[in-house]
């Protein structure tokens, strides 16, 4: 994996992160839906790592967001600047995703992503719990937009270009993991944990590192989600969303770095054009998901063959038969 | 007497009520190709598993190069310098050749040196497979490449589980030849089903039956034991 053969795409990327949003400034509509599509992005990108590189589906990725969003939220109204807030939520809620994902690392395949569901629920029902933080079913509404140093607002066009430097940056910490030895360790797990573990790899580390970074941008996307709806309630973060996320990098196609990015492109806009719709929007949804597995098991990457995909024909929602000894 | 690279002590596994070794003791020495034959189900692989982390023995100890192993995990058993490979191939399917090769040297203690590493894949003969799909060689590249893959780590000790396992009889002729090489480059632990494939290659052979040692010689003196024959060779074909 060349980190070089990804610069031009990268660049096509940036230049369409920050034009767009510029572009669309004078409608705040379809402004706004670029927005949300480069938090999407960011968050595929976590996504990917796990569900791409290492062959974790983590459904637990909503909930794992929704902690920095709330930590996040409630630091800035303490009083803490916005900047030490968000890698400040983005850390707690991925140390405790760790903590709470550490018995899950073992399992692997079918049994890790029925893991993290039960881990999702129980992150849902304490947003709904524990209301003292987090003001529970009715969530937390006026969230402030975050300003510059300097007391610059970011409100408007510029907050969504903060938001093409976190997706870009995104992007290219990932090209740079996936090309990293890391990256080579990840995939080998993917292929194959008790052969990688044969190999000298220690894999539960790996998988531990992997998850926290996968965490970390799940957490900078929940804390910059807050501000810029405004509003965060536990249904921000259910599982449906965690599905929504992995779908986007599953119809791209999973273990790609471009296919997740146009997987978020593509599928960002669509709750927003059924608008109209809502009551069939899950339908549709479910109809995806559906029509991705059998029609599409390694995403639009692998359909149209952009890039050779090791391993990205098999469905990682199976689980790998043991062998006999 | 050269100090053994592998002592096993007293391994007992159980699985459930089914005692799958019992009581188990055996040591090999640096350079000596040690052998280990039994029936289907006399627990080779078991031993293997347990001798690289894979399975916790029940009782038993473990030391490699001096020093223990029991209670250490797999990947810790591979960095000490002691490598298996499976009864049935394993390898990275879907990866090609070169990153197959490139993941085995990841984590490796000691890799070879570039100029050792060529020659590796020239004698196995895998230079003009480097880009193809690990998994669309044939059965026999994909032998060789495990041994590239164990090779370029320079272990100390290999554990080869039934490593002529579906090759074809020109095919484990050829292995045959490999391993006789390989002997002069590691020290070789060998599981095999077939006696032919042993008295080539092995210094000395264990017989397992049942989960229990039941010999423990040179080849050819094995072949002579009454209670080899009588257990083993006789409903076998020798």
């Amino acid at each position: 994996m060349s980190v070089r053969k990804n610069l031009i795409p990268l660049g096509v990327f940036v230049a369409l992160a920050y034009g767009l949003p510029l572009a669309l400034a004078g409608n705040r509509y379809l402004a706004f839906v670029c927005g949300m599509t480069l938090i999407n992005v960011l968050l595929a990108c976590g996504m990917n790592l796990l569900y791409g590189y290492t062959g974790l589906m983590p459904l637990m990725f909503a909930g794992i967001a929704g902690i920095s969003a709330y930590v996040s939220v409630r630091l800035s109204e303490a009083g803490l600047s916005f900047w030490l807030a968000m890698p400040l939520g983005a850390l707690a809620a991925s140390s405790l995703g760790v903590l709470l994902g550490l018995p899950s690392l073992r399992l692997k395949g079918f049994y890790f992503t029925l893991c993290s569901l039960v881990i999702q629920s129980v992150i849902t029902l304490g947003f709904i719990y524990f209301s003292g933080f987090t003001n529970g079913d009715t969530g937390i509404a006026q969230i402030p937009l975050p300003s510059l140093p300097g007391g610059i607002s970011l409100a408007g066009p510029p907050y969504e270009l903060m938001l093409a430097t976190f997706a870009s940056l995104g992007i290219a910490l990932l090209i740079a993991l996936v090309g990293s030895s890391f990256g080579q360790r990840l995939v080998a797990i993917r292929e194959d944990d008790g052969l990688a573990e044969a190999l000298g790899i220690d894999v539960t580390r790996q998988k531990l590192g992997a998850f926290f970074i996968g965490s970390l941008f799940a957490g900078l996307g929940g804390a910059v989600y807050a501000p810029y709806l405004g509003f965060v309630s536990p249904r921000s973060f259910d599982v449906l969303v965690s599905l929504n996320i992995w779908l986007m990098v599953a119809f791209g196609g999973r273990g790609t770095i471009w296919g997740p990015v146009v997987g978020a492109a593509l599928l960002t806009p669509v709750p927003f054009l059924l608008q109209d719709y809502y009551t069939i929007k899950d339908v549709v949804y479910g109809l995806l998901i559906i029509g991705v597995i059998v029609a599409l098991p390694s995403g639009l990457a692998g359909a149209l063959k952009l890039s050779p995909r090791p391993g990205a024909s098999k469905v990682a929602m199976r689980a790998r038969p043991e062998k006999a000894s | 007497m050269t100090a053994p690279l592998l002592e096993a002590a007293h391994i007992t596994v159980r699985f459930g009520g089914v005692v799958a070794l019992r009581d188990v003791s055996l040591a090999q020495v640096p350079r000596e190709t040690l052998g280990m034959i039994g029936p289907n189900g006399s627990g080779k692989t078991t031993f293997v598993n347990v001798m690289t982390g894979h399975l916790r023995p029940a009782h038993g100890t473990i030391s490699f190069d001096g020093k223990a192993m029991a209670g250490r995990k797999p990947f810790q058993i591979a960095a000490a310098g002691l490598n298996r490979t499976f009864q049935a191939v394993r390898i990275f399917q879907e990866l090609t050749v070169a990153q197959n090769l490139a993941t085995a040297l990841v984590d490796a203690m000691h890799p070879l040196d570039p100029d050792a590493m060529a020659g590796a894949i020239d004698w196995l003969e895998l230079g003009h497979r480097m880009t193809a799909r690990a998994g669309g060689l044939t059965l026999y590249e994909q032998r060789r490449l495990e041994l590239l893959m164990r090779l370029v780590q320079q272990p100390r000790l290999v554990m080869l589980d039934e490593p002529v396992g579906g090759l074809s009889t020109s095919e484990v002729h050829a292995m045959l030849g490999l391993l006789a090489e390989l002997k002069s480059r590691t020290t070789i632990f060998i599981i095999e089903h077939t006696m032919k494939v042993i008295r080539e290659i092995a210094d000395r052979v264990v017989v397992l039956l049942a989960g229990e040692k039941i010999a423990d010689g040179a080849p050819t003196e094995i072949l002579r034991d009454p209670r080899v024959i009588e257990k083993y060779l006789g409903s076998f074909d020798a």
